[in-house]
C-alpha cells in the first residue's frame, strides 16, 4: 500500500514551489493582477514552465515530453494554485492532452512538441460549440490553439477571433472566442471527451486544493502573531475550531485530488466517482478556506493591498469550472443512489 | 502510487475469509440477532467465539510472535479489520485490552506482566476494562480524584470511574489513580491494574439514552491492589496513559469506511423504499456524506501508508477521529430527516411495506456518542489547532 507522492513527485512539486517563492512571488502576482488590460502572461514564468518541464509533463517522450501522468500534473497544478500563479499553463497542458488522446499522427507531430516547449499556447473549453462562439476561454486571446466541443467530438480552433471579457480574478484572462474554421480531432469519441474533461476537472481541483492549503497556512501564521485583547487571536477557540475544521477539509481535498488523478491515470473503475468527489471537496474547501482567510485576518483581509483577495477570487472562479460542488454532488448521487 | 496489498497479505485475506465463512453461523448476521439476546448470553457467545478465533491464529495480527501474536504486517491488520466488518463478525469482547493495554504492556511492562497479561488477554481468559473517566473528569482527565493510599505492600483505592466499557463483565481494570496525596493535575498519578473480583469493587450498569448498557460505573471502596501491579512507574501514570492512548492511532479507518459505507447503503435503501430517493434535496445531502466517506477511505490509505513507512502520525490522530465521528453523525442525521414525521416510530408501515426501524434507530442513537467518547470533537479541534497547526494555547 502506497497512497502518497513518491520522492520524485514531491521534488517536482518542491521545485515549482521554490521557483514561485524565489522568482514569482505575490508581489509579481500583484503586478499581473493590477495590470488588468495586460496579457496576464508573464514571460519569465512561461520560460520557467517550459524549461522546467511543467508544460511537457504529460506529453509522450517521443514528442519531446516527459511522459508522466496526471498525478505529476496535479502536483504542478497544486503548486500553481498555492502561488496563485497567472498564465495559460493548464489550458496548454489540456490542449496537449486532447491532441495526445484524440489527435492524428500528423496533429500530434505538429502540436505536441510545440505545446511541450512553450512554443504554442493552448486552451481547452467545454462551453460553446464549433462553429460558433466559445463564451469563456481562459487565455483565449492568446491561445494558438483552442480545443473545443464540435458535434459529438472535439475540434482544434486555430483562427478564432477573441474578445476579452472582464473578470475580477486578475490571475487569469478570459476571452470569448468566435470559432470559424476548425480541424476535427479524429479520435475524439464521447469516451475520450469524457476522459479529457475528467483530466481538466482534476487539474482544476488540484489548483483549488493548493489555493485552499495556502490560504489556510497564511491565516494560521497571521493568527499566531496578531494580538487583540492582549493575546494572539489564534488562541481563541472560536478561531481555533474553525481553522481545525478547515485543516480537516483541506487535507481531505488533498487526498481526493491525488486519488482522482491516480484513478484517471490507472483507468480505475471508480474513477468517475473519484473525480466528482475531488472537485466537490476541493471547491468547498477552497471557498471556505479563502473566505476564512478574509474573516480571520480581520479588516486588513478586506483591503486591496492584502493578498487575501487573490486567493478568494481565484477560488470563486475555479469553484465553478467544470462543474460546481453541487453539480458534482448530483453526479455522486447518480453514481451511488442510482 | 500502489493501492494493492502484497501476495502474502492477500493470502492472509483468503485464509481469514475462509475461516470466517466456516465459523459464523448464518443466524448471527441476521439484523437484530445480537440485540435480541440477553446481555450475558451474548457476551459469553462472543467470548467463546473470539477465543476459538484466537486459537485459529486470527488474533494479535500485528503482535510479535513471542507474545503469541501472528507477527503480521500493518496491511494484514487493515485487512483483518475490514474482513471482520465485511463478514459481520461479532464485536470483540476485549476491545480496551487488545487495542490499548496489550501494546502498552509489550512496550513498558515488566517481564512478569508481559507473561501474566498478554496470553490470557489473547485467549479472553481475562476481560479488561479501562478506568479513566470520572464524574468530575471527562474531557479533563487530569482532574481525576480517585485516590490510592499506600498500606504495606498494597495501595488502598477509593473513588469512582464512569463510562467503563464492559463494566459488568470485567475481570480487571487498568485504572488511573492519584497515588500521591495533594498532587495536582498530571503529577502523582499511577496506572494500577486492579482485580475487579473483590469486595471493594462494585460495578453497576449505566443505562444510556439508547436504552442499551454498553458502559457502566465502577466504584472503589477500600479496594486493594498490590503495589507491584502498576503499569509503568509509580507516580508516572500520566506518561503511561499517553503512551496507551497513542495506540489508538492503529484504529482502522478502512474498517470504519467499510462499516459506514454499508450504513450509507442501508439509509439509501430506506429512502428508496419510501420513494424519496428521487428527492433532489435528500440526494444532495446523501452525496455530501458520501463525499466525506470516500475521503475517509483515502485518509485510511494515507494513515496505513504512513504506518508502513514508519512515520510518526503524532497528533494527526485527532483529525482522524474528528473526521470519522462527525461524518458518521452526519449520515444518521440525514436518516432522521428522511423519516420525517415517522422519525421516532419502531416500525414503518406503508402499503405493502413493514420495516423494523429499531436496528437503524440504535445506530443513529449511537452516533450521538461517538463525538464525545475518546476525546470530544471540541477537544480534537483544540488538539488539531494547537498541536498540528501550531496555534497558541
Amino acid at each position: 500500500m502506497f497512497f502518497a507522492l513518491t520522492d520524485d513527485q514531491r521534488e517536482f512539486g518542491a521545485a515549482v514551489r521554490g521557483y514561485l517563492a524565489g522568482r514569482f512571488d505575490l508581489e509579481a502576482v500583484r503586478g499581473v493582477f493590477e495590470d488588468a488590460d495586460g496579457p496576464g502572461h508573464p514571460e519569465s514564468l512561461w520560460k520557467a514552465a517550459a524549461e522546467q518541464g511543467w508544460l511537457a509533463v504529460t506529453v509522450p517522450e517521443e514528442h519531446d515530453g516527459l511522459g508522466l501522468g496526471l498525478v505529476e500534473a496535479q502536483v504542478i497544478a497544486r503548486e500553481l494554485g498555492a502561488g496563485v500563479a497567472p498564465g495559460p499553463w493548464r489550458g496548454t497542458v489540456l490542449a496537449a492532452e486532447a491532441v495526445r488522446l484524440a489527435g492524428s499522427d500528423e496533429q500530434r507531430a505538429a502540436w505536441l512538441p510545440r505545446l511541450a516547449s512553450g512554443g504554442a499556447v493552448g486552451a481547452f473549453t467545454t462551453r460553446g460549440r464549433v462553429p460558433g462562439v466559445l463564451p469563456t476561454v481562459e487565455y483565449g486571446g492568446l491561445a494558438d490553439v483552442v480545443v473545443a466541443p464540435s458535434g459529438d467530438g472535439l475540434a482544434l480552433v486555430t483562427d478564432g477571433a477573441a474578445t476579452p471579457r472582464g473578470s475580477y480574478d486578475g490571475t487569469t484572462r478570459i476571452a470569448a472566442v468566435e470559432a470559424g474554421g476548425a480541424e476535427a480531432l479524429p479520435g475524439a469519441s464521447p469516451a475520450v471527451v469524457a476522459e479529457l474533461t475528467a483530466r481538466a476537472t482534476v487539474l482544476v481541483a488540484a489548483d483549488l486544493v493548493g489555493v485552499a492549503r495556502e490560504a489556510l497556512t497564511r491565516t494560521v501564521a497571521y493568527d499566531r502573531d496578531r494580538e487583540q485583547f492582549g493575546v494572539p487571536v489564534g488562541s481563541f477557540q472560536a478561531i481555533k475550531h474553525a481553522l481545525a475544521d478547515l485543516h480537516v477539509a483541506v487535507t481531505m481535498a488533498e487526498h481526493a485530488a491525488l486519488y482522482a488523478a491516480h484513478a484517471v491515470d490507472a483507468g480505475l473503475e471508480g474513477r468517475d466517482l473519484a473525480v466528482a468527489v475531488a472537485k466537490a471537496k476541493a471547491s468547498d474547501a477552497a471557498l471556505d478556506a479563502t473566505a476564512a482567510m478574509i474573516q480571520y485576518h480581520g479588516g486588513i483581509g478586506y483591503t486591496w493591498e492584502h493578498e487575501a483577495h487573490f486567493f478568494y477570487k481565484r477560488a470563486k472562479r475555479l469553484a465553478g469550472q467544470f462543474g460546481t460542488a453541487d453539480e458534482h454532488r448530483a453526479r455522486i448521487a447518480d453514481l451511488t443512489i442510482g | 502510487m500502489d493501492l494493492s496489498y502484497t501476495a502474502a497479505e492477500e493470502e492472509f485475506r483468503s485464509e481469514l475469509r475462509a475461516w470466517l465463512q466456516a465459523n459464523i453461523p448464518d443466524e448471527w448476521v441476521r439484523p437484530g440477532f445480537w440485540e435480541a439476546l440477553p446481555d450475558d448470553e451474548s457476551f459469553q457467545l462472543r467470548r467463546d467465539w473470539e477465543r476459538d478465533k484466537a486459537m485459529a491464529g486470527f488474533a494479535g495480527i500485528q503482535w510479535p510472535t513471542e507474545f503469541g501474536g501472528r507477527g503480521g504486517t500493518p496491511g494484514m491488520k487493515a485487512i483483518y479489520d475490514v474482513e471482520m466488518v465485511r463478514a459481520r463478525a461479532p464485536q470483540t469482547v476485549n476491545p480496551l485490552g487488545l487495542a490499548f493495554l496489550a501494546p502498552t504492556v509489550m512496550a513498558i511492562g515488566t517481564d512478569a506482566q508481559r507473561k501474566e497479561i498478554i496470553g490470557p488477554l489473547l485467549r479472553n481468559e481475562v476481560i479488561w476494562c479501562q478506568g479513566f473517566s470520572e464524574p468530575g473528569a471527562g474531557s479533563d482527565l487530569a482532574a481525576l480524584a480517585t485516590r490510592g493510599v499506600r498500606d504495606g505492600d498494597d495501595f488502598v483505592v477509593n473513588g469512582q470511574k464512569v463510562w467503563t466499557t464492559n463494566a459488568m463483565h470485567g475481570d480487571k481494570v487498568f485504572t488511573m489513580v492519584r497515588t500521591e496525596p495533594d498532587s495536582a493535575r498530571h503529577r502523582g498519578i499511577s496506572m494500577l491494574l486492579i482485580d475487579m473480583h473483590q469486595p471493594g469493587v462494585e460495578a453497576r450498569p449505566l443505562k444510556q439514552m439508547s436504552g442499551a448498557s454498553e458502559f457502566g460505573e465502577v466504584f472503589f471502596t477500600d479496594a486493594r491492589v498490590p503495589a507491584t501491579d502498576v503499569l509503568g512507574e509509580i507516580g508516572d501514570g500520566w506518561r503511561t496513559a499517553m503512551l496507551l492512548l497513542s495506540f489508538e492511532r492503529g484504529a482502522s479507518g478502512m474498517a470504519q469506511y467499510t462499516e459506514f459505507r454499508r450504513q450509507y447503503d442501508e439509509v439509501v435503501e430506506v429512502a428508496t423504499r419510501l420513494g424519496k430517493d428521487r428527492d433532489p434535496v435528500l440526494r444532495a445531502k446523501l452525496a455530501r456524506v458520501l463525499t466525506d466517506l470516500e475521503c475517509l477511505r483515502l485518509h485510511a490509505w494515507h494513515v496505513l501508508t504512513q504506518v508502513e513507512q514508519g512515520s510518526d502520525l503524532g497528533f494527526e490522530a485527532s483529525m482522524t477521529k474528528l473526521m470519522w465521528s462527525e461524518t458518521s453523525q452526519d449520515l444518521w442525521e440525514v436518516y432522521d430527516e428522511l423519516l420525517g414525521e415517522d422519525a421516532t416510530l419502531d416500525r414503518l408501515r406503508l402499503d405493502d411495506l413493514d420495516l423494523d426501524l429499531r436496528p437503524l434507530h440504535a445506530q443513529a442513537m449511537w452516533s450521538r456518542s461517538v463525538t464525545i467518547w475518546g476525546g470530544s470533537s471540541q477537544v480534537q479541534r483544540n488538539v488539531t489547532a494547537e498541536r498540528v497547526l501550531g496555534l497558541p494555547r
